[in-house]
């Protein structure tokens, strides 16, 4: 079925709805905004799905309006609709379906809750608008509106100066990107004049056309020094890091758990922070190679320490968050290699079984919590060394949160399997054709996945078998799993972490419509590698999960687990990266911000006060000659006057025969004067 | 016949004792008797000129004129005075000196 | 129309003057009547304001609208020829603009002014006669009456900086007074200069007619600032130095490093209606001129000097956002801020080109609104408790709620959130001068970091200030002082934050006004 112009009417309300959610905020607590918010997810939900089954495979819906013009120059807002977009509509609005109910209960009780609806309807609208935007212009827009409504929830409990910190730190972390973002903005529009994603990256769109010549790179409209195409896939990619946390921006999104754990599954685990990779993929004609070669460095550290960290942390969510981290790297460095379909394969994998890690690991800390506060105990109930055992006491949340569990480790029967496997063949591939340090890549790359199963079996062997801690046992005997609608959505969400959504068959991802969906060109290259890496990987996977059976749950090797050794501090520390960036840029900043507002103070005021005293002086100046030189004329006139005064005024003596002598001494003269002379 | 320059004569020498007196005494009294020698030298010079005078006594009459407006003008400042001295308690003219603010 | 616009405050000020003090309480009234009416005028003009190419403006007496002119003074000098000053004013597009603006930020700072308590019939007279000036400046288009109107802002500043500012009022003043004479006596000699080049090819006169100035066959063979003749002083062009001599002048106002230190003296001595009027529309003020009067008269010598007027923007920018890093006090991060943020509009226009000069005029416009928006929520602060520390307050949403939600509106908007007027502006500005020919491509990428900057200052504010628990110096005796926003100032924050709201979602609303005249101008100065 084709959509037409009259179903746009259809698409509109899919990123309208959830703003509506986030205007209800000026209703106040008046309104009962959880009902309305759910209704408003699932309708966006509904449609999402309906207009997937319209486009997908089938065609690609584009429609614009004039937005504004500057100058001669006319910007267009409008709505690209293809696999991609679909795809990535029905993931967020699906899972902020899933996340809307969970947190119904999740919670429960918040003083502030209406705000919470208002700030998650924000969120979706913000992503899915940034999904369906077609114009650069207008993903950097709703780009940084997701930043903000993930400020905003991250901060959501801002009494807690963690989280006021936390989201802060997110927000200029995320600036960073947005710089970047917004420099490759700056270069695209200068080389094309337009921001229009259709006319750059489009089939023979202006980045197809354009090409280097004698070290510059031609555009019909103008040309650039060939250096600005790096720049510009380097300065994109930048954003793209930022928003997905790889390294070295990534330290935000550990910090970002301090938000509702229901937060952090929707947005800091399945869809905001996988927006970079979304960006990579939409515009992925804007990078050349180097730029490739640098996703795939910069994808395999960060994949590769992600995992490393993620090893030691005790607090469940920072597992988790790195965890993240480490999969985001993943895909990265899946779309550096050219497997652009495997990438988004993974994306939309991770992005269920990711968001189910957070929402067992959420029913879990709320248990924690609520018992904790009940019983009146001091610990920290996010921290795994405090939990144990809750296998009998939370069999769903454990039966559920092992699915997820194993689908991040990549075993067989699971999404992860398919999609995981897919992006290490393609790595080993093309390893194959490449020289020099990126040979290494694939076994960075094997070492992390295998890295993963452990951390991954840690937390759950931890949480689940180990033995109670002394200190937190009675909580955890009182604990019992979460209410339905919470257990619901595990559930549905444990479904999906299963490759049946997926795949028919569930040992290879080439049947995967999904997969097929992105895939440019027929893979030919079926070498031996597919069936190589899916033995090696589970084979290692499950040694080591065996191991951290042994360590966690029989207490072997415990002088492994003791937390001694240079590895294991630089691993706990999550390798410095917090304290040295506070060490050499937030203190460089601070001391800049300190030097230029002494340069303020002493250096430019100095200047001028002393032209201020100058004048001064110069006014004293003229003061002292107006009063002695100037002045001093008048005022001996003045005097003169007076005295002249103050003589005749002895005349006046108030003696009647002065007078009268005076009267003859003037009639006498006036007589002389007269006959005399 | 005294000649007329006589008259004049004693006339000036009363008028300028009479000057004298007023500017000279400490008592107001005394300055009113200067004033009074100086009524008579004028009467004086009247009546002399009225001697020459051919046609009637417009002399003699100025005279008479003049010595009963110096009668009341001395009743007038005996009454000064007496106010003058309940004032100042002092009859000197050196001593009210208050004209002169 | 104009007329009316500019003369209506004179008119209520000389009724407030003759009103007997028993009717002080209206005064306030009167005022904000005035700026309502104002409001709706300028509404009116907008509405109906030709956009059209044929109505762009510029350099072109025939394409401004509602212009007046009649012959002022007409002052036979003999040998020297006739003085020839008209009372010539018109609008254009990117004059427009700023009535609206200015009528709307009075409003704003006339609702302010009701913390104003003593001298009420010296006040509100200056006020009205500071409104007169300012929309007198963006209408004179005879530059002696635009000089007449510049000067004539000063005077009532001076005076409400003076009479009601704090307790450094007066080191404010010196400073503040310092600038200022420093900038416009050369500029007095400029247009004098100008007078003397310049004639009015109908009559044969000279004359101070600014649109005159911008065509060069105006100029009398051999004089001074003739483009043909082009006569040197001290060594360099005399239209150079002209040029440099003027946007000194008005790069005072704007400010521009290392001109900006009265700023932020003047901004925290003054009352908060002033700050509202000073970072609102006087800082346009300079702008303003740089673009119709520096950049028009002369483009030649504008265009050579590109670069450095892009270096100073760009340093402004981030000069001003490091220096409001380290402030303590929240008024003085907000003046530092103003800074930053105009140093978008030096850069924009520096660039030279439609995307820049439009994102120049949308950033004066944003910036207006948003500055005294900020300024009127320290001053909400500083009403209630007379303390403006950042570090005296902690956990203030919890206590004030509305007013915190206002704040953080103000702030996102001002670090250039999307969705708010100033990513428009920002964004454009920076495309502007990335894609410029006279500017290096680094200077736009510097002045990106100070949008990074920008969100670090107003985070951490933000953070400092207004999240986790309550902490407040004075204690518990200020919880009771500090209550939340009241009906009053909502209705002074409301518009300016819709404004902002507006101008992010719909830019058209403001470009689609402006877009022939930003065309014809860089047509003019780009030649």
């Amino acid at each position: 079925m084709p959509v037409s112009d009259i179903q746009i009417f259809l698409v509109l309300p899919v990123v309208v709805l959830p703003l509506i959610s986030f205007l209800f905020i000026f209703a106040g607590k008046k309104l009962n905004t959880e009902n309305l918010a759910l209704f408003h997810i699932s309708v966006s939900f509904l449609l999402s799905l309906y207009l997937f089954s319209a486009i997908w495979d089938k065609q690609t819906f584009h429609i614009q309006w004039s937005w504004f013009s500057v100058g001669g120059t006319e910007f267009k807002a409008g709505i690209l609709l293809n696999n991609l977009s679909v795809l990535m509509m029905v993931l967020v609005s699906g899972i902020a379906t899933l996340v809307h109910v969970y947190s119904r209960v999740y919670m429960k009780g918040d003083p502030n809750i209406h705000k919470y609806w208002a700030y998650l309807g924000l969120f979706c609208f913000s992503m899915l608008s940034l999904v369906i935007s077609d114009s650069l212009l207008l993903i950097y827009l709703f780009w940084e509106l997701v930043g903000f409504s993930s400020y905003l929830l991250i901060g959501f409990w801002y009494t807690r100066d963690s989280a006021a910190r936390a989201s802060k730190k997110a927000f200029i972390m995320n600036r960073i990107g947005d710089l970047g973002f917004l420099t490759g903005i700056m270069i695209i529009y200068q080389q094309f004049h337009t921001l229009d994603l259709t006319l750059l990256f489009a089939e023979n769109g202006f980045m197809q056309t354009s090409f280097i010549q004698n070290a510059m790179w031609v555009s019909d409209t103008s040309g650039m020094p060939e250096i600005w195409l790096t720049i510009a896939g380097a300065v994109f990619f930048l954003g793209a890091m930022a928003k997905s946390a790889q390294f070295p921006l990534h330290t935000w999104l550990p910090d970002a758990m301090e938000g509702p754990t229901s937060v952090s599954s929707l947005i800091h685990a399945a869809t905001m922070v996988a927006a970079g990779v979304f960006l990579i993929a939409r515009i992925y004609p804007v990078f050349n190679p180097q730029v490739l070669n640098m996703m795939v460095i910069t994808g395999t550290i960060t994949a590769f320490m992600a995992a490393t960290i993620a090893l030691t942390q005790n607090d469940i969510k920072r597992i988790l968050a790195y965890s993240t981290i480490s999969q985001l790297g993943f895909m990265i460095m899946a779309l550096g290699i050219g497997a652009y379909s495997e990438s988004i394969f993974h994306l939309s994998t991770h992005a269920f079984f990711k968001c189910l890690l957070f929402l067992a690991a959420g029913a879990v800390i709320h248990e924690m919590h609520h018992h904790r506060d009940k019983l009146g105990l001091d610990f920290d109930f996010q921290d795994i060394r405090r939990m144990g055992g809750l296998r009998k006491r939370m069999p769903l949340a454990c039966i559920s949160m092992c699915i997820a569990s194993a689908a991040l480790i990549g075993l067989p029967l699971t999404s992860g399997f398919l999609s995981k496997d897919a992006m290490l063949i393609k790595t080993f591939e093309w390893a194959s054709e490449q020289v020099g340090i990126l040979k290494i890549v694939p076994y960075l790359m094997l070492l992390s996945s295998a890295l993963t199963a452990f951390y991954i079996s840690r937390l759950i062997f931890k949480v689940f078998f180990a033995k109670p801690d002394v200190i937190s046992s009675p909580v955890i005997s009182a604990a019992k799993d979460a209410p339905k609608q919470m257990t619901y959505v595990l559930l549905i969400l444990a479904f999906l972490s299963t490759f049946l959504p997926f795949s028919l068959n569930p040992l290879s991802y080439e049947v995967s419509w999904l997969w097929s969906g992105f895939r440019s060109v027929e893979s030919t290259q079926a070498g031996f590698y597919h069936q190589l890496i899916p033995v090696i990987v589970n084979a290692i996977s499950m040694l080591l999960i065996i191991l951290a059976y042994l360590m966690y749950v029989n207490g072997k090797y415990s002088r492994l687990a003791s937390g001694e050794g240079l590895l294991f501090r630089v691993s706990s520390g999550e390798w410095y990266l917090n304290q040295f960036y506070s060490f050499t840029f937030v203190k460089s900043v601070e001391k800049l911000a300190e030097l230029s507002w002494r340069i303020d103070r002493y250096v430019i005021d100095s200047i001028v006060l002393s032209t201020a005293a100058v004048v001064r002086n110069i006014s004293d100046f003229s003061r002292w000659t107006d009063k002695n030189i100037v002045d001093g004329a008048v005022n001996g006139s003045g005097a003169m006057v007076s005295k002249a005064g103050s003589i005749f005024r002895m005349l006046q003596s108030g003696r009647l025969q002065h007078y009268l002598l005076s009267i003859l001494l003037i009639l006498l003269t006036f007589l002389i004067l007269t006959f005399f002379i | 016949m005294i000649p007329l320059s006589h008259f004049l004569f004693i006339s000036a020498c009363l008028f300028c004792i009479g000057l004298y007196a007023v500017l000279t005494k400490r008592n107001a009294i005394q300055v009113l008797i200067g004033i009074e020698f100086m009524i008579n030298a004028a009467v004086l010079n009247f009546v002399a000129f009225g001697r020459f005078d051919a046609n009637g006594g417009g002399g003699q009459m100025f005279a008479l004129f003049a010595i009963v407006l110096a009668a009341a003008g001395v009743a007038v400042a005996l009454a000064i005075i007496l106010n003058v001295y309940k004032h100042f308690k002092t009859i000197d003219p050196v001593k009210t000196d208050t004209l002169k603010d | 129309m104009l007329s009316l616009l500019i003369f209506l405050p004179i008119a209520a000020a000389i009724l407030i003057l003759i009103l007997p003090s028993r009717f002080e309480k209206v005064f306030k009234h009167i005022c904000l009547g005035v700026s309502i009416i104002q409001f709706l005028l300028s509404l009116f003009i907008y509405l109906n304001f030709n956009s059209g190419t044929s109505a762009a403006g510029i350099s072109n007496a025939g394409q401004y609208q509602l212009t007046e002119k009649l012959p002022w003074i007409r002052l036979d000098l003999g040998s020297i020829g006739k003085l020839e000053i008209d009372y010539f004013l018109g609008i254009d597009g990117l004059s427009m603009p700023f009535l609206l603006l200015s009528a709307l930020v009075m409003f704003v700072a006339t609702i302010a002014s009701w913390e104003i308590k003593t001298n009420l019939r010296a006040y509100y007279p200056l006020f009205l006669l500071l409104n007169t000036a300012v929309i007198g400046v963006f209408c004179a288009l005879d530059f002696f009456l635009f000089y007449i109107f510049y000067e004539l802002m000063l005077l009532p500043l001076y005076f409400l900086i003076g009479m009601w500012g704090g307790v450094r009022r007066e080191y404010a003043a010196i400073k503040f007074f310092l600038y200022t004479l420093f900038g416009s006596v050369f500029m007095l000699l400029v247009i004098i200069g100008l007078y003397f080049s310049v004639t009015d090819p109908t009559s044969g006169n000279h004359t101070f007619n600014m649109i005159l100035m911008m065509d060069p066959a105006n100029y009398l063979d051999g004089s001074i600032f003739s483009a043909i003749a082009n006569q040197e002083l001290f060594g360099i062009s005399a239209r150079l130095l002209a040029f440099i001599v003027l946007f000194v002048a008005f790069a005072i106002k704007v400010p521009i490093v290392p001109l900006h230190t009265w700023l932020p003296d003047a901004h925290v001595e003054a009352p908060t209606p002033v700050s509202i009027i000073l970072a609102g529309l006087l800082l346009k003020v300079g702008g303003y001129g740089i673009l119709r009067i520096c950049y028009s008269i002369f483009p030649d010598a504008a265009i050579q000097s590109s670069w450095w007027i892009g270096l100073i923007g760009m340093v402004s920018i981030l000069y001003g956002a490091l220096n409001a890093l380290a402030q303590t006090d929240l008024k003085r991060m907000i003046a530092y801020s103003s800074v930053s943020h105009m140093g978008f509009v030096l850069l924009g226009i520096a660039s030279a080109t439609t995307e820049g000069v439009s994102g120049a005029m949308y950033q004066m416009i944003s910036h207006g609104a948003l500055s005294a928006m900020l300024f009127f929520l320290v001053g909400m602060i500083y009403n209630r408790v007379h303390d403006r520390e950042i570090s005296s307050f902690r956990g203030l949403s919890e206590l004030m709620p509305q007013f915190s939600a206002f704040v953080m509106i103000a702030f996102f908007a001002s670090l250039g959130l999307p969705g708010f007027s100033a990513f428009i502006a920002e964004a454009f500005s920076l495309i502007g001068a990335f894609t410029s020919v006279y500017l290096p491509e680094w200077m736009a990428i510097g002045g990106s970091v100070g949008i990074l900057l920008s969100a670090a200052y107003f985070l951490w504010t933000l953070q400092r200030m207004f999240f986790g628990q309550i902490r407040l110096k004075g204690g518990e005796e200020w919880k009771t002082t500090l209550y939340d926003a009241n009906i009053r100032e909502k209705i002074a924050l409301l518009p300016l934050a819709a404004l902002a709201l507006l101008l992010g979602i719909f830019p058209s609303l403001l470009f689609d006004k402006m877009n022939a005249s930003v065309l014809a101008f860089v047509q003019l100065i780009t030649g």
